[in-house]
């Protein structure tokens, strides 16, 4: 077998989701009651039997270093295996921060020849999908391509945020790209980029080699692939699979609220997803304890949690309490929340050790149509709260709110925080 | 705690556990949803700083090794710190199985001093509590003890399972009893014991039996420096069913001083496959949850009350399940009733059977002494047919099918064995988990 080594680029914030991104790069954020959404990538990776794996970080990347810990969750440990972070650093040759995908691969072209691979498998972080890399480069090979890309069909709503291909009709599989435009304005095909991109060796090297003009090249998307199809094989490739971006709240919403349902489109169960049970001590906390006068019903639920009240289709990460009286409804709790006597949640999205006080109310009343301040980011009715936060006891808060991490009792409006306002 | 090693006794057949016993060592039965009873010790030395721990095993030793591997998951790892597994071997010193606990401990005695253990900490790995050994060896070195016993006050009724003492005012053991019939006190020995290294080596060498209670505390307290350690904590021996599905049902009720969360007992989830890959748990939109402990990787359609479930446990629509430990990836079809059943890993329930009904009017027929008081224990990968009814104190043995069940005539205290001979899969299963 020839070799592949993945570069994973984990470094980007995505502003779109707010909060919730504020001290970590969007491949650490935590989804599905227990993952990272890194974990998703990196598990494929595994199941594909690609073992040596670099990660391209930058934003805030303490979180996903303590994630990635030795690799040891992956498997990927060894003297053959092994995942290195590799952070923007200064050295003779590079020394900036990575400006781009492009780039960042640059800088760090050092640690792709010593691995010395057959192929370089470069990767966004930040999707949710589970996908056979084997596959791929079997296509790859099959149509003697210099550069595959992988697509995924999307809806023309919402596809401008996408590189966009035009897939010549070769076989089921994909075929050779006509036409590649990142992010258009004008819509040219439902074929998107899921942003992974295989490199034969030789043509990586052309690329680094001929065409890096730093620090004016800085994407792949921009600034090489729509250079590069008039001078090597580029093809595209068809996934079919599920996938999901999560690059909105509303996204992000959804594809967490996929997994409850009876006949989930991410059947992560049949995944064989890995994450590190180190991170957030998941591996020390003890079965959830479930009291006399607890309610659960339609969700999911992992260790360390203490359940004395009612929870109802919400996605509880580990190390929750919620007590005695107190309703959570259609929300995602991360690590560590507590939710006391009394309080009402209704279509929450809060961050790590969030505290919400006794009989405090939160997501209650009509839909607001949207965020002031925000307008495009939060329309949808979830009330965001962020990392630390304090909600103060019988303080109401409406729909569509954001609220910044760290804000104590003395931060908040006395009695009510209206539809759509934002704490800052 | 540089100059103390611990010995972990973990041997015992633990046959009074019948069916969970049957194919594991008993330290390695399945406890508290995720955890196995040796655990609680192993967390116990890890919190308290000791670096070395000798394992003695003997009986079934797979499941055991297979759980405590590198001993990373109590960070018995690095360069000063290890968790070893030590069976019986051969040598010119050494050369037969261990006929008891202190001749598991003599023969194991150089693994002590390749360490240069000026004290030794002698465990058992059956026990469940949560007890910090280091002011327990303070006080050793303070009484300038030869044996320091911790020891705990029990109810005057349990005396007779229990090696007693009775004290001076300086917590000094002045006569000893093992397990007497007509005790003078209700002092328990809780099978936890400091020694000093020089002492130990002494007392082994002149021991006249093999047993580490009675040939060597019960006969130093009458010519040497034994003392008392008072410990007033939980602390529960869980060598028979009744006791285990007690204690376990202890982790339920608040005031029974089993504390998990404040315990943080480790366990190791890379035993057996993948018990750590699994995703959380499932609660469907019939789920009714009460007084329960449950671990991840489980779906619940129906209604679990006042019960544990470890891993993977599948409980389906218009289930029931009350008072009952459920052990790692149990099946529950649909409709079926549960009332104080200990089901061990992998057993099936089929649709609309109900288990544990009736009064426990007699004892199991087989194993009287073990199942008394309603419980049914249902062994491992036991399969039991959709509309079976099953009746209080039952045993149905590990690896029953469908047909054994179903031809056989069940009433209180029935007892099912497999008899078909068994399959060569079933024999290495058997030995594994």
């Amino acid at each position: 077998m020839k070799k592949t080594l993945a570069m994973v680029l984990a470094g980007g914030r995505v502003e779109e989701l707010s909060v919730i991104t504020l001290f970590r790069p969007k491949a650490a954020v935590p989804f599905g009651g227990l993952y990272r959404v890194i974990d998703f990538p990196l598990s494929n990776l595994m199941n594909s039997g690609i073992d040596r794996i670099g990660i391209l970080s930058q934003y805030r990347s303490d979180s996903l270093i303590n994630h990635i810990g030795s690799g040891a969750a992956w498997d990927m440990i060894g003297s053959f295996r092994g995942i290195s972070m590799l952070p923007p650093m200064k050295g003779t040759r590079s020394s900036d921060w990575y400006k781009g995908t492009a780039d960042a691969v640059y800088q760090n072209m050092e640690f792709i020849s010593n691995y010395d691979p057959d192929y370089v498998l470069v990767l966004s972080g930040d999707h949710v999908y589970h996908m056979d890399y084997k596959k791929l480069i079997k296509f790859h090979e099959s149509v003697n391509a210099d550069l595959t890309l992988a697509f995924v069909k999307v809806p023309k709503k919402g596809a401008e945020r996408f590189g966009q291909a035009i897939i010549d009709d070769e076989n089921q599989e994909g075929g050779r790209i006509l036409r590649y435009a990142e992010k258009p304005s004008q819509f040219i095909s439902p074929w998107a980029s899921m942003t992974i991109y295989l490199f034969s060796r030789q043509a990586l090297n052309f690329v680094m080699d001929e065409m890096m003009k730093p620090p004016e090249t800085k994407h792949f998307g921009n600034d090489i692939f729509p250079v590069l199809l008039d001078k090597k094989r580029v093809y595209g490739y068809k996934f079919r699979g599920p996938w999901a971006y999560t690059r909105t709240i509303d996204e992000y919403w959804q594809t967490n609220m996929d997994i409850l349902k009876d006949k989930p489109t991410f059947d992560i169960e049949n995944w064989n997803v890995r994450t590190n049970l180190e991170n957030e001590h998941i591996l020390d906390r003890t079965p959830s304890l479930f009291g006399p006068n607890s309610l659960v019903q339609q969700s999911l639920i992992h260790h360390g949690c203490r359940i004395d009240g009612i929870v109802k289709h919400s996605i509880i990460f580990p190390g929750v309490h919620i007590e005695e009286g107190a309703v959570v409804e259609n929300s995602i709790l991360m690590f560590n929340a507590i939710v006391k006597k009394g309080a009402k949640l209704t279509q929450v999205l809060s961050d790590m050790k969030v505290v919400f006080g006794e009989n405090a109310h939160v997501g209650v009343g009509e839909l607001a149509a949207t965020n002031i301040e925000y307008p495009n980011l939060l329309n949808s009715g979830t009330t965001l709260v962020g990392k630390g936060t304090h909600i103060p006891a019988n303080l109401e808060v409406g729909k569509n709110c954001i609220i910044y991490p760290n804000k104590r009792e003395t931060d908040f409006p006395k009695t009510k925080m209206e539809n759509g306002r934002t704490l800052k | 705690m540089r100059d103390c090693v611990a010995f972990l006794l973990a041997g015992g057949m633990g046959s009074r556990l019948n069916i969970l016993a049957k194919t594991r060592a008993k330290p390695a039965v399945p406890f508290g949803g995720n955890y196995r009873i040796i655990d609680f010790t192993l967390s116990n030395i890890m919190h308290s700083g000791i670096n070395q721990v000798g394992i003695l095993t003997q009986y079934q030793p797979y499941s055991l090794m297979q759980h405590i591997r590198s001993g990373e998951a109590w960070d018995f790892i690095g360069r000063s710190r290890s968790a070893r597994i030590l069976p019986p071997s051969t040598g010119i010193n050494a050369s037969d199985w261990y006929r008891g606990t202190a001749d598991a401990v003599a023969q194991n005695l150089n693994f002590a001093k390749r360490f240069n253990a000026r004290q030794v900490l002698v465990l058992s790995g059956d026990h469940i509590y949560h007890m910090d050994y280091r002011p327990m060896m303070r006080f050793h070195k303070k009484r300038k003890a030869d044996i320091t016993v911790a020891m705990m006050h029990v109810p005057w009724k349990e005396t007779k399972h229990f090696g007693i003492a009775s004290v001076d005012g300086d917590q000094r053991i002045i006569d000893w009893q093992e397990k007497p019939e007509q005790a003078k006190n209700n002092l328990a020995s809780m099978g936890v014991y400091v020694i000093g290294m020089n002492y130990l080596e002494r007392a082994l060498q002149n021991a006249k039996g093999y047993d580490f209670a009675r040939n060597i505390i019960h006969d130093a307290v009458f010519k040497d420096r034994v003392y008392a350690y008072p410990f007033d904590g939980y602390w529960a021996d869980v060598g028979t069913l009744r006791a285990f599905w007690n204690s376990n049902m202890d982790i339920l009720r608040k005031e029974s001083g089993l504390n998990l969360c404040q315990w943080h007992v480790r366990t190791n989830l890379d035993d057996e496959g993948h018990i750590a890959d699994r995703l959380p748990t499932r609660f469907g939109k019939n789920a009714q949850i009460k007084n329960s402990l449950i671990s991840f990787g489980c779906s619940i359609e129906g209604q679990v009350i006042n019960s544990i479930l470890s891993p993977g446990v599948r409980i389906e629509k218009g289930d029931r399940i009350v008072d009952s430990v459920i052990m790692h990836d149990v099946i529950v079809k649909q409709n079926a009733h549960l009332t104080e059943v200990i089901a061990d890993k992998r057993a099936y329930f089929g649709a609309h059977s109900e288990i544990g009904i009736g009064e426990a009017s007699r004892p199991n027929e087989k194993f009287p002494r073990h199942i008394f008081t309603g419980l049914t224990a249902i062994g491992k990968a036991a399969q039991i047919p959709a509309m079976t009814k099953i009746y209080r104190n039952t045993i149905i043995e590990p690896f029953c099918d469908k047909d054994v069940i179903a031809a056989q005539d069940l009433h209180v205290g029935s007892y099912v064995k497999q008899r078909r001979v068994k399959s060569a899969v079933h024999l290495a299963e058997e030995n594994f988990n």
